[in-house]
């Protein structure tokens, strides 16, 4: 199989950019892929804390690219799954450490060890966000049902349309079902409306998610997170399989629990 | 005056572009077929007016003319519009009175937030305009989409030009030097294509009729 790169981009901050990319790298390494993380945001690096890795770190991305050690020295293999790794940025330095001829040498080189290099993109659309998307061949783009969120998405569209990455796909993170069907929230047409580009997964608001990024343990790893499952099914859409669009009505989520407590008791 | 004609091929051309008014040209036309050894019957005729325009009446007049005497209208040349009036579009008749201008840039794609496009004449875009878009033309422009972010039409202070959208949703309108936005608090939604232009000094809105 080929090896993909995806940088996983929104443009604004706080929409779960960080929290996609550990779960979505979780996901597709329980399905046994090769999965690399990268995080790219030199300064402000929690993707290794969102892991719970953070205490492994000995070298980082800045000491990769300018050749201070191998890449097979800086990634740190994760606790749980055997073929997943992750590349940590750096918090002493800032983005210019890095160039995108730099980021791009270094995804075609983690391009011979790994079926999937996902590269966590820091808010903006400086350095930080070109560096990130330097190496790419797809994007994914995530976006909260706000106006800010869905105008900063649509910005970064146009970005990566001019940066020749014209097949980004969008994931729909915190929606909030209830609310969109009392009219107070965006719901998913109105965002895709506004993007126009293909939907590759809804992730609903979980409280769960907190709670497992506290920990350090991606929400995937946990079979009760509403969001966890989200995840699982997008990854398989990653990785080529065809499955629908989940349609977080409350009623069937009621639903499913109702079934799965009636499991637990036989 | 004298009709002039020459040799065009199969067929033979009369110019008739001295006559001013259609009664002379009638006239000036039937003294020149009465020159039997050029103008035998069966012969095609074409008919220069030159600058002048016939409408579909006059052109039937002419054939009658020429069908008295045998010969066949193969066709009118006029350096004006050949089409009469009563051959023109629908979509011509909505759009006259708007300026021309010779330029039209073609744009098939949607333009998103942050991207900004310039047109030195007329903008058609096949797409939406995003908020925080921007689009400017010194002519008009049409967009074959929605309509949600800036569009500023007669840049160099053409006040005859217009904005027209298949959504007109906009964040901001801008038409000459005159910026209008919609009206806070309210939001109506349009389900038709709709046309902005300048009237007495204000910017209105108004169905398109197509």
């Amino acid at each position: 199989m080929n090896s993909r790169v995806l940088v996983i981009t929104s443009g604004k901050g706080g929409v779960g950019k960080t929290t996609t990319t550990a779960n979505l790298g979780t996901a597709l390494a329980m399905m046994d892929y090769r999965v690399v993380l990268i995080d790219t945001d030199i300064g402000l690096r929690n993707l290794d804390v969102v892991m719970g890795l953070e205490n492994r770190i000995v070298f980082d991305i800045v000491d990769v690219v300018h050749g201070n050690c191998k890449p097979k020295q800086a990634l740190i293999k994760d606790k749980r799954h055997e073929g997943l790794h992750l590349l940590p940025a750096a918090q002493t330095k800032d983005k210019t450490a890095v160039t995108p001829h730099q980021m791009k040498n270094l995804t075609n080189e983690l391009r011979k060890d790994y079926d999937f290099i996902l590269v966590d993109c820091p808010a903006g659309i400086e350095q930080g966000f070109k560096n990130a998307i330097a190496g790419a061949d797809d994007a994914i783009i995530v976006a909260t049902p706000e106006v800010s969120s869905v105008r900063d998405a649509d910005r970064i569209v146009g970005l990566l349309e001019a940066a020749g990455l014209t097949n980004a796909r969008l994931i729909i993170n915190r929606l909030r079902s209830k609310m969109v069907k009392r009219g107070d929230m965006m719901d998913i047409d109105d965002i895709l409306d506004i993007l126009s580009i293909d939907l590759l997964g809804v992730v609903p608001e979980d409280e769960s998610i907190v709670v497992s990024t506290n920990r350090g343990e991606p929400a995937v790893l946990d079979n009760s997170s509403r969001a966890g499952l989200a995840y699982r099914r997008i990854a398989r859409r990653i990785a080529g399989e065809e499955i629908q669009i989940q349609n977080f009505d409350e009623t069937h989520w009621i639903m499913d629990r109702f079934k799965k407590m009636l499991r637990l008791a036989r | 005056m004298q009709a002039t004609a020459r040799n065009f091929q199969e067929e033979k051309l009369i110019d008739l572009k001295a006559f001013h008014t259609f009664g002379e040209m009638k006239v000036g036309l039937e003294q020149r077929l009465g020159d039997k050894h050029q103008y035998s019957p069966g012969v095609h005729l074409v008919i220069d007016i030159g600058t002048k325009q016939l409408n579909s009446r006059q052109v039937r007049e002419l054939e009658d003319v020429l069908l008295d005497r045998g010969m066949h209208l193969k066709e009118v040349l006029s350096s004006a519009s050949i089409r009469p009036d009563s051959m023109k579009t629908e979509i011509e008749t909505a759009f006259s009175g708007m300026p021309g201008y010779g330029e039209t840039v073609l744009i098939c794609r949607h333009l998103r937030s942050g991207q900004r496009f310039f047109s030195p004449g007329n903008l058609v875009i096949l797409g939406d305009i995003n908020p925080g878009a921007e689009v400017i033309a010194v002519g008009n422009i049409l967009v074959m989409g929605a309509l949600k972010g800036v569009a500023h039409a007669g840049y160099l202070g053409d006040e005859s030009a217009v904005i027209a959208a298949y959504r007109l949703n906009p964040t901001q309108l801008r038409i000459a030097n005159h910026i209008t936005r919609p009206p806070d608090g309210e939001k109506v939604m349009v389900r038709e294509p709709e046309m902005a232009r300048i009237r007495t000094g204000k910017v209105v809105i108004e169905k398109l009729k197509i």
